[in-house]
């Protein structure tokens, strides 16, 4: 067409995801049943985008005492809601991210689960790059409310083979390690909350996932539906800790997702 | 069982059929014995032309996951006929289509309909394609080439419907303009506009193929082509004046329908397209906007024949990435096949574009020489026959010498030179080779497909192909040879390569000859009447480049096509019926039923209107209102008289520069609202004049200046 692109593009982005566990940092937060239904919007204007967004983090299934859940024995409802925005840049295939997670706790630390006391806030950054077999990906966090420290995460999406023929289909490969730079008790300032128990790698994770692209919905965006498996090797005393009591090296937990993209961003990938 | 059961039962089984691909039962339809008489005098010879260009939406078939959504037109698509018939009452009918693939449905479909109006059954009907990648699919008759020729899926009964009602309407109207002619066979070499692709392939056969003609200063891979442009000039008397005028020509030539790059997306006759259009204006300068004349001009042996493309005009194909879509800090990674730049895409299109133009002017040129030349060698005298047979791969493989399963190689899935693939080249983890590039074959691999790499066959064996590729591929072949004077021609169903043609021809030559029949060449004439993908020769199979893992038969498929034409050839014959097991019912498994061609105009489509013209570098441009939206650029199927937008001078004369089948005039449509059609217009021929652009006596735009480029 010979009429120029438009100045700015919005789009949103819906996912409903479930699994077997809910993990964060590496952190086992919750096991069992969860689901994690998100909304997401963007701006875009040439290489700039703004973009916010909200995950509420359900357990599904009932949980008993001496269980890992946030929302506490006997709840069966919302555990988690974070609320971030992030600005974006694209410098060809690398891209620049920088945001703020606020983390607001609904559970019952009456019964186990993470009250009011832990809500937080992070700011965070993340430099990815795109090539034909590697996508690295670098994040540092930082908690300026509760924790007060750094933590940074490396993670490499490796695609495996993609269909070529619609429905597209994608076989892909997640690797991840995080690392605690000053997210740790600190004897300084005992009034402070600690994510992890001590300097250094705190995890490392294997996965192996198949995305399906089910369909565009009227040339307005696409739909997808993902399914994996995720292991998780844990190196930190906090992300061992399975329950109340229970400490486990590794865990390997199933998920799945539905994701749908609309406006811009959907209309553009094939 | 109790009641409710069954009723599940019955509703689950229902579901599987219709989810499950569409198979089709085609009989066969033979041509009734000749009557001798009905035709008055010695030879007649009957030309006709029909477009068949479809609306946007269909998929362009031939590049696999490359070929695109057609978005619009170019060159128009037409179906183009001869028909010959002698004073003993035998006909054979010619065509050839703008077409991407040849497809056993379609003909049977049509010969069903001529059988019955003209006596024209499937022994005496050809239709071969020009093997344009630029045409639509969804018409053939393996489910494979339905479902995975193009991005776009399915098989359509609505596409196979018109195509064959047009088709069958053009064969009836070259039968009802069949008059007394005269015609001549010649041919002459065109070198420099095609090359082989796979030369390493090629140069496995034994004795090594030579070039002995070919002028000094080519690379070996434009060297080693048959370079042969064969050509029958039909002159026809006018009724009025009692004198023979020149009236078209048919034509056989190798070369590859891939002047356009795999990234294209609109419908377009490509470099063939120019070719017949050239020697057709030159028959006919002063036609109009469809010439009288009409140039038949079908492919040969070009399995390994690409048109001399330069390699810019080949874009990149689209690579697997994350999707930049909302990626925020809890999102899961969205992955896509992310597509080249638009400006890598406009670049490599229009390289590709300058290609087709000086290619196909090159090729025209040597047809207009040829067909000048044969002027001076016309004659009424032209002996008519023909045989056919219809050959059951899967239930008679043993004794036709090929493998009972047929396969594809994984470099089928790559592409081949004028088109990789997405996958070409793919690495696992980007360390390990599994074999996605072409001439990789497997010494492992053990039986009939031996050295035929496939899909994880390290893996799995041949289990993928059992279970997911080899019912998606044909089943039959139908072979036919013809009698035109003193030629002999070959038709397949499918690409020969070079070496193989070459092989068929001398086949065919000498079977005939020892038949007595006084013929002095053998042609070979590629894509007709079915598709069965390439037919190498046993040593270029075991190269495994594209075509030799598209030899889905195996290594003895170019041996038996071989054995079928000579024994065709030596069976020619005229004035008799077939008897009908030359043609028994084709059982086909054609794809999943889909409603690819747009169904729906607006009940009332108001008179097309210009919206507005600018001009904007060199190009001009014009929105316009035309058509219904699921409208076919010619809604009856017959030619049109008129185009249906053109651009004109700005000045007394209104002298027409362009019109909507020009290589340089592109029809896009930008969308169907309220069940209507709204287009683009682009015209890149701009020459710092003022112009306006007109809907032929329905409107005519504004004048627009356009500065000199």
């Amino acid at each position: 067409m010979a009429a120029p692109p438009a100045a700015a593009q919005l789009s949103a982005r819906t996912d409903v995801s479930a699994g077997g566990r809910y993990v964060w940092h590496g952190i086992s937060r919750a096991a069992g049943l969860v689901a994690q239904p998100s909304l997401a919007v963007e701006l875009r204007a040439h290489r700039l985008s703004l973009q916010s967004g909200a995950v509420l983090h359900y357990e599904l299934d009932r949980v008993s005492s001496g269980e890992l859940s946030e929302t506490g024995a006997g709840g069966r409802h919302l555990g988690e809601e974070d609320l971030w925005g992030q600005a974006s840049v694209d410098l060809g295939p690398t891209r620049l991210h920088a945001g703020l997670v606020r983390y607001v706790f609904r559970g019952d630390s009456g019964t186990g689960g993470v009250g009011s006391a832990r809500n937080t806030t992070e700011v965070f950054a993340s430099l990815s790059t795109t090539g034909r077999y590697l996508n690295p990906t670098l994040e540092a966090w930082w908690d300026v409310d509760r924790v007060r420290g750094a933590f940074l995460r490396a993670s490499l999406d490796l695609p495996v083979l993609g269909w070529p023929f619609p429905p597209y289909a994608f076989v892909f490969v997640q690797t991840e390690m995080g690392l605690n730079l000053g997210q740790g008790p600190d004897p300084a300032r005992p009034g402070e909350l600690a994510n992890f128990a001590s300097r250094g790698i705190t995890h490392v994770s294997l996965g192996l996932g198949t995305e399906v692209r089910a369909g565009r919905l009227s040339g307005i965006g696409v739909t997808t539906l993902a399914f994996g498996a995720r292991s998780q090797l844990n190196a930190d005393d906090a992300t061992r800790v399975d329950g109340p009591g229970r400490t486990r090296d590794f865990v390997v937990w199933l998920w799945t997702g539905v994701t749908i993209v609309l406006g811009g961003a959907g209309r553009t990938g094939q | 069982m109790s009641g409710r059961r069954a009723v599940l039962l019955q509703a689950a089984a229902v579901l599987l059929v219709a989810c499950g691909p569409t198979r089709l039962r085609v009989p066969g339809a033979l041509s009734p014995a000749p009557r001798p008489g009905t035709t008055a005098g010695a030879l007649q010879a009957g030309f006709a032309r029909v477009d068949i260009t479809p609306p946007p939406g269909v998929g362009l078939a031939g590049n696999g996951p490359e070929g695109a959504e057609a978005r619009g037109y170019r060159l128009r698509l037409y179906a183009r006929v001869l028909v010959l018939a002698d004073g003993g009452g035998n006909r054979l009918a010619l065509v050839v289509a703008d077409l991407p693939l040849s497809s056993a449905l379609l003909h049977r479909r049509v010969a069903a309909l001529t059988a019955r109006t003209d006596g024209i059954g499937a022994d005496r009907l050809v239709i071969a394609v020009t093997h344009t990648h630029a045409g639509p699919g969804h018409f053939f008759e393996a489910a494979g080439y339905n479902d995975q020729g193009s991005s776009v899926a399915g098989f359509d009964p609505v596409m196979v419907d018109s195509l064959t009602a047009r088709v069958a309407r053009a064969v009836h109207a070259a039968v009802a303009d069949l008059r007394p002619a005269r015609v001549a066979w010649g041919s002459r070499a065109v070198w420099g506009a095609t090359r082989i692709r796979s030369l390493p392939a090629m140069l496995r056969n034994i004795p090594m193929p030579t070039a002995l003609d070919a002028p000094a200063g080519l690379a070996l891979e434009y060297q080693l082509v048959d370079p042969e442009l064969a050509m029958l000039r039909v002159d026809q008397r006018e009724s009025a004046s009692g004198a023979f005028r020149p009236a078209g020509a048919f034509s056989i030539f190798a070369m590859h329908g891939t002047g356009n790059a795999p990234s294209n997306d609109l419908l377009d006759a490509d470099i063939q397209g120019l070719v017949e259009r050239r020697l057709e204006r030159h028959i006919d300068p002063d036609g109009g906007f469809v010439p009288r004349a009409v140039y038949l001009f079908a492919n040969g042996a070009e399995g390994d024949v690409s048109p001399a493309w330069p390699p810019q005009s080949r874009c990149n194909v689209p690579t697997l990435a994350p999707l930049p879509a909302l990626d925020g800090p809890f999102t899961r990674t969205l992955w896509e096949w992310r597509a080249p730049t638009a400006t890598h895409l406009a670049s490599c299109r229009h390289a590709a574009r300058e290609a087709i133009s000086v290619i196909g002017k090159r090729v025209g040129d040597d047809a207009v020489a040829l067909f000048d030349a044969l002027g001076a060698a016309l004659t009424d005298r032209l002996q008519l026959g023909r045989a056919f047979a219809t050959l059951s791969l899967r239930d008679n493989a043993h004794a036709l010498g090929i493998c009972a399963e047929p396969a594809l190689g994984i470099s089928t899935l790559v592409g081949a030179d004028d088109a990789h693939t997405r996958i070409q080249g793919w690495l696992l983890f980007g360390l390990f080779d599994l074999g996605f590039k072409q001439g990789s074959p497997n010494p492992n691999v053990p039986g009939c497909q031996a050295h035929k790499r496939q899909l994880f066959d390290a893996a799995f064996g041949g289990l993928p192909n059992h279970l997911f590729i080899s019912g998606n591929l044909p089943s039959y072949a139908q072979v036919m040879v013809l009698r035109l004077g003193d030629r002999v021609i070959g038709a397949v169903p499918g690409e020969v390569t070079t070496t193989a043609g070459r092989r068929m021809r001398e086949q065919m030559l000498a079977s005939a000859r020892g038949a007595g029949l006084p013929v002095s060449d053998a042609l070979i004439l590629g894509h007709a009447n079915g598709y069965l993908e390439y037919i190498t020769t046993a040593e270029e199979y075991t190269a495994q480049y594209y075509e030799g893992g598209s030899t889905i038969y195996g290594p003895g498929e170019a041996a038996m096509f071989g054995r079928a034409l000579a024994r065709l050839a030596a069976s020619v014959s005229a004035g008799d019926s077939l008897p009908a097991a030359a043609a028994p019912p084709l059982d086909l498994v054609v794809g999943h039923q889909r409603q690819v061609v747009p169904r729906k105009s607006a009940g009332h489509v108001p008179r097309p209107r210009i919206e507005r013209v600018w001009c904007a570098g060199d190009t001009l441009y014009a929105w316009l209102q035309l058509g219904g939206a699921a409208e076919w650029a010619v809604t009856t199927g017959d030619v049109a008289l008129r185009p249906r937008v053109e651009v004109v001078v700005d000045d007394a004369t209104r002298t027409v520069v362009s019109w909507d089948d020009d290589p340089a005039l592109e029809m896009r449509l930008r969308s169907r609202r309220g069940g209507l059609a709204w287009w683009e217009l682009s015209w890149s021929g701009v020459s710092g004049r003022t112009y306006r652009v007109r809907i032929p006596e329905v409107a005519e735009s504004d004048a627009v200046g356009c500065a000199m480029p």
